[in-house]
């Protein structure tokens, strides 16, 4: 296993060069510069300002001499300035990358129990009034995007009856506590994790049924064992596989963020700090994120594949 | 009653109490008063003097220039300086200061901290780029200075404690004028380098500046909260706290106001209005802004001032502003946003589709493709104000077709090609008005014999533009600002619509308020030592 895992730690290398390459060259291919983003078209510039402007962020040379200079610079840990905002791209990063991770995380975990417990719930009272009942949510949950759900939450939960702040991750008028994180986290994780409930609990249901029918799970319940044994040890770890797999897939939004949300609550995370990097052709910024992402998105894959590897031991990686 | 019947009311009643204990707010003194002071286009959150491009609301109540604007930017308020005035050629400003103001930190203010301020924001590997720079390298020797080709720079001199002079490279007679956004720093507490203006921790750690108010906590993307500065020279401030917090977008500073946890929001049009509706009030203005279309002249097409005319008379620029948007916008004769710029008597062009039809059979117009009409706009407001304008134009036989590109626009709109028409705007008042615009050789970069955007340049309003930009009586230059406008209008040298009121949303609790839809922010003259928060 070891070997398997150094060997795709390798293979991941190319890969992550690949990804920077090709986000470089979009950027580029993209109109316009950095520049733009000072300009308000709505203030007369003169030509002096704009050149000005143009020359204190080095744009003068060509695009494959900024791409080396940037690769050279950033595998020895400097991945530069941010354009906007000035600061080390790897703090913004950081900054935002803990606010993300904190929204993201409880809304997954809280989609992962709640959608894996209904899961199990419904397929287990297959063509019952709740499997209908929470099979019907759950397609309204998947069908419903966030700026429905994250406007409706807002405006039911904060404008209407108060009962959580309408955006921001702490009160500006006192020093935060864990209280005071958690109460500006619900809203947000909590409408953020119905997408995940409603995606987890199809999946769990579809698999737990399709196990169910097997022939082991037969001759387990014919040998004579008890139900629940049948259930948690021989049905749920094997319908697990296809439920970690999407499990798997969700892990890059951990860092990814969620724009509408982030928006909509003012939760300063990596979604709108990415957005407002494309908008203001922010490169080291994009370049830096962007990195991180793929390093996340390679690891997520090669943890998923070890997690099914733990889970099923028919999976050898020798 | 049932464990789980007790936990959920648990957990309802510990919300309840969280949520009580941050809709409170204590209200000593003047009380806290938290707004999204960098929502809207005035707004840029974060930025820091002499590299903003907007911002200057917020910038205003920490840091301080020498003027301003005045309360409803019509003209200059003093700051810093009590007094000025120019040697006869207006080549030589002299600025008499305040006296008695000290800085946040308890140090006097002197004309050494004028001349420092221009000294280190000029100095070679600075990194200013912002709108002051417009003003600061029209200072005598300040482009040779910023090269690292002069010593020192020569066009900023202490005179005494309490008078700082200005010698310029030309003749300016509204050079105060430029000076509104450029913040005087501390030559004793500026600790960083001038290469790293742009970059310094130092504006959101410990700054020192003499506005009314002192910076107390700053958490990056979150908030920025200020406490009164007691020896304010117009007197200290009475809120306890000044706080203004970051949206990423509009909706969600509306909303937080909904919610009752902010006080103060700029507001789209509509959006402010159904406020208003509510109970909320509105501090309206006009934006300063004109709304118009450019037409590029490298199209031959649009050389002919019948079919430049024919826009004009085919749209009912009228009905668009009172019923497309609601009454929020007022239509203008020519690129001047206020009535003072605008002659007696103009061409209103009104609505006259025959007329329209008409002027561009003389003209020969044929069009075998739609033409692009290209914006940066994206809101609801020009939206709808686009949509109807289109179908205006389609009546008469003029097909255009809308197309916002948001991202890209500056990137060729300066370099006047990739763009047939382009509906835009463009901020001006008559002490900052945009000569470069129409100026042949304004801008030098752009394709085409005349260094202008829109490829065409027009020797009568050259001269115009050169005898307003010499003129130092203010009745005169007005006069040339409205003959200027004459000379637009006549020749429909661009389409020009109307100009936009917008809106900041109050909370009916602030006492004092004052706010206006200042271009950048401003700075103008609010009074923000007299704000409270009623309890």
């Amino acid at each position: 296993m070891f070997k398997y895992l150094i060997r795709r730690i390798v293979v991941s290398i190319p890969v992550l060069i690949s990804v920077t390459i090709i986000i470089f060259g979009l950027i580029e291919l993209a109109p316009g510069d950095v520049v733009d983003n000072f300009i308000n078209p709505e203030i007369g510039y003169s030509a002096e300002t704009l050149e000005a402007i143009r020359e204190r962020f080095g744009l003068g040379q060509p695009a494959p001499v900024r791409y080396l200079k940037w690769l050279g610079n950033a595998v020895q840990g400097d991945f530069g300035l941010t354009y906007v905002s000035g600061e080390p791209v790897l703090a913004a990063i950081g900054r935002r990358l803990g606010n993300t991770l904190l929204l993201m995380s409880t809304a997954l975990l809280v989609g992962t129990v709640i959608g894996v417990s209904l899961g199990v719930f419904t397929a287990l009272r297959q063509y019952s009034f709740w499997d209908l009942a929470l099979t019907t949510l759950s397609f309204v949950g998947i069908s419903m995007p966030a700026f429905i759900t994250g406007i409706l939450g807002m405006y039911l939960f904060a404008i209407e009856w108060k009962i959580f702040p309408s955006g921001g991750m702490r009160p500006v008028q006192r020093d935060p506590t864990v209280w005071d994180t958690l109460h500006h986290l619900i809203l947000p994780a909590g409408i953020l994790s119905l997408a995940y409930i409603a995606t987890f609990m199809r999946y769990t249901r579809f698999s737990m049924l399709e196990v169910l029918h097997t022939d082991y799970v037969r001759t387990a319940r014919g040998k004579g064992l008890h139900e629940r044994v049948v259930i948690w040890r021989h049905t749920l770890p094997n319908a697990l596989l296809p439920v970690i797999t999407v499990i798997g897939l969700s892990l890059p939004s951990l860092v990814v963020g969620a724009v509408f949300i982030e928006t909509i609550f003012s939760w300063p995370g990596m979604g709108t700090m990415y957005l407002d990097a494309v908008n203001a052709k922010d490169v080291p910024l994009i370049m830096g994120m962007n990195t991180v992402i793929a390093i996340v998105v390679l690891g997520a894959n090669l943890l998923t594949d070890l997690a099914y590897g733990m889970i099923d031991p028919r999976i050898r990686y020798d | 009653m049932s464990g789980q019947k007790k936990l959920w009311w648990s957990l309802l009643a510990i919300a309840l109490i969280l949520s009580f204990s941050t809709a409170t707010v204590s209200a000593q003194g003047g009380g806290t008063l938290i707004g999204g002071f960098d929502v809207g286009p005035g707004g840029l959150p974060q930025t820091v003097p002499w590299v903003q491009t907007a911002g200057n609301t917020w910038l205003s109540k920490i840091w301080s220039p020498l003027v301003s604007y005045n309360e409803d930017v019509s003209g200059l308020a003093p700051q810093l300086a009590v007094a000025w005035e120019a040697n006869e050629d207006n080549t030589v400003w002299t600025f008499t200061l305040r006296e008695g103001v000290v800085w946040h930190d308890g140090e006097p203010f002197t004309a050494e901290d004028v001349k420092f301020t221009f000294d280190f924001v000029l100095s070679p590997g600075s990194t200013f780029s912002g709108p002051p720079q417009a003003a600061a390298l029209t200072i005598l020797g300040a482009q040779a200075y910023n090269a690292g080709e002069a010593a020192e720079l020569a066009g900023v001199r202490v005179v005494d404690d309490l008078t700082v002079e200005f010698e310029l490279e030309a003749p300016n007679p509204r050079f105060p004028f430029k000076l509104v956004d450029s913040y005087i720093l501390p030559a004793h507490a500026v600790n960083f380098a001038p290469a790293e203006i742009a970059t310094t921790d130092w504006w959101f750690t410990n700054p020192v500046g003499t506005g009314p108010f002192m910076h107390e906590e700053f958490v990056r993307d979150q908030f920025w909260a200020v406490v009164p500065n007691p020896n304010y020279w117009n007197g200290a401030p009475k809120l306890d706290r000044l706080i203004n917090r970051y949206f990423e977008d509009e909706t969600a500073a509306i909303l937080a106001l909904e919610a009752g946890e902010i006080q103060f929001t700029y507001a789209s049009g509509d959006v402010a209005l159904q406020l208003g509706e509510k109970g909320y009030a509105l501090h309206q203005g006009p934006s300063g802004v004109t709304n118009y279309f450019i037409f590029n002249y490298r199209n031959p097409v649009f050389q002919d001032v019948r079919v430049r005319q024919a826009f004009l008379y085919a749209i009912d620029r009228q009905a668009i502003a009172e019923v497309i948007l609601g009454g929020t916008a007022q239509v203008v004769p020519c690129l001047g946003a206020f009535p003072n710029m605008w002659p007696a008597e103009y061409n209103e062009y009104a609505y006259n589709p025959d007329l329209a039809r008409q002027l561009l059979a003389e003209a020969g117009w044929q069009q075998t493709e739609p033409i692009e009409l290209v914006t940066y706009y994206s809101s609801q407001f020009h939206m709808d104000a686009m949509a109807a304008q289109q179908q205006y134009l389609a009546d008469v036989g003029i097909d255009v077709v809308p197309r916002v590109d948001a991202d890209g626009y500056n990137a060729y709109f300066y370099t006047g090609e990739g763009w047939q028409i382009s509906y835009r705007g463009l901020g001006n008042n008559p002490g900052n008005y945009p000569f470069q615009f129409y100026e042949t050789g304004g801008y030098p970069n752009a394709v085409g014999d005349t260094g202008t955007l829109m490829g065409q340049s027009f020797p009568e309003l050259d001269a115009l533009i050169a005898a307003a930009r010499q003129e130092a009586d203010p009745d005169r230059y007005t006069q040339l600002l409205q003959e200027i406008c004459a000379f637009q209008n006549e020749n429909a040298i661009e389409a020009y619509m109307w100009t936009a009121l917008r809106y900041g949303v109050a909370s009916t609790d602030l006492v004092d308020f004052y706010w206006f839809p200042a271009p950048g922010g401003g700075p103008y003259e609010d009074h923000p030592e007299l704000w409270a928060v009623a309890e």
